[in-house]
C-alpha cells in the first residue's frame, strides 16, 4: 500500500495550547476518546476547550451531562474561561441532560436517547460528562461492554469525534473494558508536592498517530488548560548543524582563551561563588551579541528585569534600548511552582518571537528555586532536555551557577551537570599577597581548543577585565590558597597557552 | 383555557429540562416560586411538582381576577390578572441571569422563542429581563 492509498485521518484542533503538538498534530477525527482523572483535574475544562474549538452551526457539538455537576452550575463556572463563547450556545453547542434517563431506565435507554439526539443534530463532537456516573449504576438490561461497543460504533458511524469523561483510579486501567474500546485515552493527574500542586497529563493511548510519550505538565489558568510538551515542541529531526561561527564575549582576552569565542549553538556554564562576576560576564555576553546584531534573551530569577538593566548600565551596557527595539527580552521567571516545561515555554516563545541567538539563564540556582518542589527532583534531567532542545535550534546558552567556594576542592557545579554543557568557565577567589583576588580558567570546551591558562581578572566599570599575564609565580591556584614558587610573578613572553588540549 | 403564564412556564420548562435536567429545573422553579410569593402572597396556592410542573396557578389567577371584579385592582392595589404569573416567570429569569449571566440566558430564551425579539437594553440586571 502506497502512502497515497492510505486513508487520510484529519486532525482536529484540541483547543488546548500545547496539546496539539503532544497528540501528534491534533486529535484524530471520528476517534472515540476517554478523558480520565480525579475530581478537579480539569477533565471537563479540557472537553469544553475541544468543543468550543470545533463546534459549528452545521456540525454542532452535543454535550450530554449525566449525574455529576448540573449544566447550569457547570456553565456558570465554565463561562469564566476566556475560550468560552456564549454565542455558540445553543445552536453550535447543545447541552442535553440525561440524568432522568440514567436514574429511571437502563443503559439501553441511555443509548437510545443519545442515538436519537445524535441522529437529529448530526454533531461533529459528542461529549458524555460524566460517563462514570452511568457505569456506577447497578446494571440491568444492557451490559456495560455491549453499551460501550454499540455507542462507539454508532458515534464513529455518524462521523462524530467523541469524549467520554470519567473519574477513574489508575488501578482501573488494567482490566476496564472501556479502555480497550477507546481510540484515545487522556489521563489527567494532580499531585501535591509539599505545598504545591503539580498537574500532569499523559496520552496513554492514541490510535492512528504518534503522540509524545510521557507525562506532560499542564496548568489551568483563566484561559483554560495549557499543556507543556516534554519535548518543548522541538524534536531531534529539527536540530541544526553545529555552527562554525564563534560568538564573542566582547572581552578580547577572554575570546582568545576560548579559541575565538563560544561556538554557536554551544551550552556554556559559568560557575563561581558569589561576587565572582558570573552575572557581569553573562551581561557582557548578551550585550556583545546585541552589538553584533544577534538578538538575545535573559532569563532572570533573582532580580527584576529593571534592576538587571540598571546594573548593566553601571557597566556602560545599555539594555534598555535593545529591549524597546525588540532585540532583547529580559524574562523574569520568579513565580514559584513553575515546571521546567512552563519555564521553557516562556523562553522558547521569547526566542521565537525575537529570533534570539543568545540566551542567558541567570542563574540555575534561581531557576531551581522557582520550580515546584516536585520538579526539583527532576531538575538535572529537565535541564538536559532544555539544553538539548534549545541548542538544537541554534541558540547559544550561557548559564550561570553558584558553587560553594572551597579551598580543598574545585567543583564545577552543584548539579553534576557539567556533562550537559559544552563549555565550562570557572571563576574563583584566590588568596594572594594578603588580597582576595579573582582568577578564571576554561575547564572544558567541547570540540575546540581552549587556553589552559589561569588568568587573573578584575571587575571594573567596564565589566570583566582580564589582567595581562598568567600567574606563573604561584602553585595551587585552583585550590584558592596558592604558594609562591619564587619564580617571576610576571611572565612576559607567554601570556596565553593555546591550542594544546582538545576535549571531545 | 390555559393561561399565558402556564404556556410560557411550560416552554421554559421544556427548554431547561432538556438542557439541565428535571431536578435542576425543579429546584430553580421552587426557589422562584418562593421569591414570587414574597411579592404575591396569593401564589402560596401554587406549587411545583417533582417533575417541575406548575400547579395551582389557575386558582391564584382566578382569585386575583375575582378580587379585581369585586373591588377593582386599582383601588385595592392588588395585582391585575396574570401579574402573579408574570412575577413568577420574572423570578425564574432572574435566577437564570444570576446563575448563567445575560448572554447565556438570552441564548436559551432565543432558542425557546426563535421568532421573538429580545430587547437587550433592559436586561442588564436581575428582574429587568
Amino acid at each position: 500500500m502506497t502512502a497515497e492509498d492510505k486513508v487520510i485521518i484529519n486532525k482536529l484542533p484540541t483547543g488546548v495550547p500545547g496539546l496539539d503538538e503532544i497528540v501528534g498534530g491534533g486529535l484524530p477525527e471520528f476517534s472515540f476518546n476517554i478523558i480520565a482523572g480525579a475530581p478537579g483535574s480539569g477533565k471537563t475544562t479540557l472537553a469544553h476547550q475541544f468543543v468550543f474549538a470545533n463546534a459549528t452551526p452545521e456540525r454542532p457539538a452535543l454535550y450530554f451531562t449525566v449525574l455529576g455537576e448540573s449544566a447550569i452550575k457547570m456553565l456558570r463556572y465554565q463561562q469564566q474561561y476566556t475560550f468560552f463563547d456564549p454565542s455558540l450556545l445553543p445552536v453550535s453547542i447543545r447541552f442535553i441532560n440525561l440524568s432522568q434517563v440514567v436514574l429511571e431506565k437502563d443503559l439501553g435507554a441511555v443509548l437510545e436517547e443519545i442515538t436519537k439526539e445524535v441522529t437529529k443534530s448530526n454533531p461533529a463532537v459528542v461529549v458524555v460528562d460524566s460517563f462514570r456516573t452511568m457505569v456506577r449504576k447497578p446494571l440491568d438490561g444492557m451490559d456495560l461492554q455491549a453499551f460501550i461497543q454499540r455507542l462507539a460504533l454508532f458515534l464513529a458511524s455518524w462521523q462524530a469525534t467523541t469524549f467520554l469523561i470519567g473519574e477513574y483510579a489508575e488501578e482501573e486501567l488494567r482490566d476496564n473494558p472501556i479502555f480497550t474500546v477507546a481510540d484515545g485515552l487522556f489521563w489527567l493527574r494532580q499531585t501535591t508536592e509539599r505545598n504545591s500542586i503539580v498537574r500532569k497529563l499523559q496520552i496513554i493511548k492514541l490510535r492512528g498517530q504518534a503522540s509524545v510519550p510521557g507525562l506532560h505538565t499542564f496548568r489551568i489558568t483563566n484561559a483554560g488548560l495549557q499543556a507543556f510538551s516534554r519535548t518543548f515542541g522541538l524534536t531531534a529531526d529539527r536540530r541544526n548543524a553545529l555552527g562554525l561561527k564563534r560568538l564573542s564575549f566582547g572581552i578580547p582576552e577572554m575570546d582568545k582563551m576560548l579559541d575565538g569565542g563560544v561556538r554557536e549553538g554551544d551550552s556554556v556554564l559559568v560557575a563561581g561563588s558569589s561576587g565572582t562576576g558570573k552575572s557581569v560576564l553573562a551581561t557582557q555576553f548578551i550585550a556583545e551579541g546585541i552589538r553584533q546584531g544577534e538578538s538575545g534573551i535573559v532569563a532572570v530569577f533573582e532580580e527584576r528585569p529593571q534592576a538587571y538593566a540598571e546594573r548593566a548600565a553601571t557597566l556602560g551596557l545599555d539594555l534598555e534600548k535593545p529591549q524597546s527595539k525588540g532585540k532583547l527580552e529580559i524574562l523574569y521567571l520568579r513565580p514559584l511552582d513553575l515546571s521546567v516545561d512552563e519555564t521553557m515555554h516562556s523562553i522558547l516563545s521569547a526566542v521565537q518571537k525575537i529570533g534570539a541567538k543568545r540566551l542567558v539563564i541567570d542563574s540555575l540556582v534561581g531557576f531551581e528555586m522557582a520550580l515546584s518542589p516536585g520538579f526539583r527532583a527532576d531538575f538535572r534531567e529537565s535541564l538536559y532536555r532544555m539544553i538539548f532542545a534549545l541548542t538544537g535550534i541554534g541558540v547559544t546558552i550561557l548559564s550561570t551557577v553558584e558553587v560553594d567556594e572551597s579551598f580543598i576542592e574545585f567543583p564545577f557545579s552543584t548539579y553534576s551537570i557539567s556533562f550537559l554543557t559544552d563549555d565550562i568557565i570557572r571563576l574563583r577567589y584566590v588568596s594572594i599577597d594578603g588580597q582576595l583576588r579573582k582568577v578564571m580558567t576554561v575547564i572544558k570546551m567541547r570540540g575546540g581548543n581552549h587556553a589552559k591558562d589561569i588568568r587573573e581578572y578584575e571587575i571594573t566599570s567596564q565589566g570583566v577585565v582580564l589582567l595581562d599575564t598568567r600567574l606563573t609565580a604561584y602553585q595551587g591556584l585552583i585550590g584558592g590558597l596558592p604558594v609562591h614558587t619564587g619564580r617571576s610573578s610576571r611572565q612576559e613572553d607567554t601570556v596565553l597557552d593555546l591550542g594544546v588540549e582538545r576535549d571531545s | 383555557m390555559e393561561s399565558a403564564t402556564l404556556r410560557v412556564y411550560d416552554k421554559l420548562r421544556r427548554c431547561l429540562v432538556s438542557f439541565a435536567g428535571v431536578a435542576s429545573f425543579q429546584s430553580i422553579a421552587v426557589r422562584a416560586l418562593v421569591l414570587a410569593q414574597a411579592e404575591v402572597p396569593n401564589l402560596c396556592a401554587a406549587q411545583v411538582t417533582v417533575e417541575g410542573a406548575l400547579q395551582g396557578l389557575g386558582n391564584v389567577e382566578g382569585q386575583t381576577s375575582m378580587d379585581k371584579n369585586l373591588v377593582g385592582s386599582q383601588q385595592t392595589g392588588e395585582d391585575p390578572p396574570g401579574e402573579a404569573g408574570a412575577i413568577l416567570i420574572a423570578c425564574i429569569l432572574g435566577l437564570l441571569l444570576t446563575f448563567l449571566g445575560e448572554a447565556l440566558t438570552l441564548s436559551l430564551l432565543r432558542n425557546a422563542w426563535p421568532a421573538a425579539t429580545f430587547d437587550d437594553r433592559n436586561s442588564g440586571n436581575g428582574r429587568k429581563a
